[in-house]
């Protein structure tokens, strides 16, 4: 890896679509390496952990949604998918494994790196400050929006920094209803976008923060307004 | 006029059939009864009046005759009168009233010539059974017998039999009724099938076994659904591929020809305008095979959920550097409209492109409502839609004809057949006018999305 550059791992099996995608980001001021396979690229993150990783679902092996389970399982990177298929199940079943944002090919390389900087402000905002951190309570929920840490019960509860972004926006505005679309233009920064990334964000961070989840208590949805957290 | 359903003609059938059974059935049951009744009275006024006619020829038959004598040892009762005709003159018990005037004089000649003779007349408008007996040549017997009580009779069974009537003839309705409700029961339950099918519920099919009359509607309404399941099942997997197949390489060309116009400094000139012509193209393409494929999609059904709408067309005039002034609330219309985000944001999109294009530049983006539909008009300041163009231009793949004359041709030809088709299904319209202070004026209407 290159000090200084941002790294970007490509997880895409067509080599001339690879190929392209690692010219145009290189291009756009990125270190960018390629993966084949899943297989390829999961070893690759191990070994040398990017910035960002951009999955196609399609994989001949192990699929993409199983790739972006397992990079979630190591770490917190922000994963990007770039998939050709646009079918509603595909983009949540992406989501709900874990990835932070789904984009349909063809993707102009102007917005995919727009993105990728959308996604990188966020990353920055957790980074941890020296000093004493206000902590929100929200019954056992606790929230450190500048420690960049969940407790459940004083319990560590492990987060990716999308779901931090997400529960730190909710938190920081508790008792009042955020839109999806504010809550998209303020966590993924698009002026518009897709309210599937919103629900499917606020479904995972249920499992994490709620004691049961299928009842939330505390992130709690108000039909045809948006989301709400509360005490 | 229109024709009336099935269940009320099966029920008027059953109705007018039961009517037409039960009145024959009564009219035959009032005519034996009432001849059987007339024919017992008649008898038995005859027998009466035979015995007083031999009681009174008894009385004549002496040497000094008093008429009035003989007719008072008759025991007539209340029901019968009597009298004589003796040489000419009337003998009666009591008061004539006009009673000798009513016999016939047919019916008299009958009996002067020496025949007995019944016949039935009206008295003072009383029913009455006349019974003339001839006593001798210069005498004849008659009595008047009254039918009053029989005819009070026969009233009372006619008005019991027409009751009857109609109650079977409401019965039959009442039955029809009932029938065609059960009988219609599996259509209905085909309609209640056919709905939710159409409301995109491919999983629903008919009970096959319910009714072995109407096994073979199941089956075949079962077999149509599976095939259409299948159908609509093949188009969307076709569209998934086309999809994929299509972006697939153009993900790789995207990427490309970015690479491309970042080098535009260092190319010559000739290669800079062929990079510029694919950079251009990979666009349109792009554009025309997402239209193609929302297109394919668009009969799919509608996702409605509220929307802010005003803040919905101000989001599209943004991302379209436009003035977000132009966007216009009615008074009387609320922002928040429960519609499709996707399509309704597609139609704002592809209207406001349309007007770039065609219509030198949007004017104003105007939001209203008419009772719960909602109404987007989109107007811009350009040349207008000839009258001849106007329903031609929601077709696919046809421009305008200012594209023509500006060499443009940069459009896909297919969002004005998209706002159509979004606009349609919502269960609206698209159509296009004059702008009244010149342009086109573009009015989407959206039903029920302000209920």
């Amino acid at each position: 890896m290159i000090p200084g550059m941002t790294a970007v791992l490509v997880i895409e099996d067509d080599d001339r679509i690879r190929l392209a995608l690692l010219l145009a980001l290189e291009d756009e001021g990125y270190e960018a390496y390629g993966a084949a396979t899943a297989e390829e690229g999961l070893r690759a993150q191990r070994r040398s952990p990017a910035d960002y990783v951009l999955v196609d679902l399609m994989l001949p092996g192990i699929d993409g949604f199983e790739c972006i389970r397992q990079l979630r399982r190591d770490d917190d990177v922000p994963i990007v998918v770039v998939s050709a298929r646009d079918d509603t199940h595909d983009i949540v079943a992406a989501l709900e494994a874990g990835a932070d944002d789904y984009v349909v090919k063809p993707v102009a390389i102007k917005e995919l790196t727009a993105r990728l900087r959308a996604l990188r402000r966020r990353a920055r905002t957790v980074a941890p400050v020296e000093e004493p951190v206000p902590v929100l309570v929200f019954g056992e929920l606790e929230v450190s929006p500048e420690a960049g840490e969940v407790r459940r019960a004083g319990t560590p509860v492990a987060v990716t920094r999308t779901e931090f972004r997400l529960l730190c926006e909710l938190a920081e505005h508790a008792g009042r209803v955020l839109s999806r679309q504010q809550l998209l233009s303020r966590v993924w920064g698009y002026d518009s976008g897709d309210e599937r990334l919103v629900d499917v964000h606020v479904g995972r961070l249920r499992q994490k923060i709620e004691a049961d989840p299928a009842n939330p208590k505390h992130l709690v949805t108000l039909r045809g307004l948006g989301y709400k957290l509360q005490r | 006029m229109r024709r009336l359903g099935l269940r009320a003609r099966v029920t008027a059938a059953f109705a007018i059939g039961a009517l037409l059974l039960s009145a024959s059935m009564a009219l035959v049951s009032y005519e034996l009864t009432r001849r059987t009744l007339l024919d017992e009275r008649e008898r038995t006024v005859l027998r009466a009046a035979y015995y007083d006619a031999a009681v009174v020829r008894a009385g004549l038959d002496t040497e000094n005759p008093d008429a009035g004598e003989a007719l008072r040892t008759l025991d007539t009762g209340t029901g019968r009168r009597a009298v004589l005709h003796l040489n000419g003159d009337w003998y009666g018990r009591a008061a004539d009233n006009g009673l000798t005037a009513a016999i016939p004089a047919r019916l008299r000649e009958l009996v002067s010539a020496g025949e007995p003779a019944v016949q039935r007349i009206r008295v003072d408008d009383q029913p009455v059974l006349l019974v003339g007996v001839p006593l001798s040549e210069s005498a004849s017997f008659y009595e008047i017998a009254s039918l009053r009580e029989l005819e009070q009779t026969f009233q009372v069974l006619a008005l019991a039999l027409t009751a009857v009537a109609i109650m079977v003839a409401g019965s039959g309705a009442a039955l029809g009724w009932y029938a065609t409700r059960h009988g219609l029961r599996p259509l209905t339950a085909v309609a209640d099938a056919a709905e939710r099918i159409a409301a995109g519920d491919f999983t629903t099919r008919l009970a096959p076994d319910t009714d072995p009359d109407l096994t073979r509607l199941s089956t075949s309404f079962n077999r149509m659904v599976d095939e259409l399941a299948q159908r609509i099942d093949r188009d969307r997997r076709f569209a998934a591929d086309v999809s994929h197949e299509l972006r697939s390489p153009l993900q790789t060309l995207a990427a490309a020809a970015s690479v491309l116009s970042r080098r535009r400094d260092n190319q010559d000139e000739r290669t800079a305008t062929a990079a510029r012509l694919v950079a251009d193209e990979i666009d349109r393409f792009q554009q025309l095979v997402n239209d193609l494929l929302d297109l394919a999609r668009s009969d799919q059904s509608v996702h409605r959920q509220p929307v802010d709408l005003a803040e919905l067309a101000r989001q599209v005039c943004r991302d379209r550097d436009l003035p977000e002034t132009m966007v216009r609330l009615a008074e009387d219309t609320p922002a928040t409209w429960r519609v499709d985000r996707r399509r309704v944001a597609q139609v704002l999109t592809n209207l406001l492109d349309n007007a770039e294009r065609y219509g030198a530049g949007p004017v104003a983006v105007l939001l209203s409502r008419t009772g719960d539909t909602g109404v987007i008009e989109v107007d811009d300041d350009g040349p207008g839609v000839p009258v001849e163009d106007r329903e031609a231009i929601f077709d696919r793949f046809v421009r305008g004809r200012a594209a023509n004359y500006r060499g443009g041709g940069d459009g896909t030809g297919l969002g004005l057949a998209l706002v159509a088709q979004h606009a349609a299904a919502h269960g609206g319209s698209a159509s296009v006018s004059d702008r009244p202070e010149g342009g086109a004026r573009f009015r989407i209407t959206l039903p029920g999305s302000l209920s």
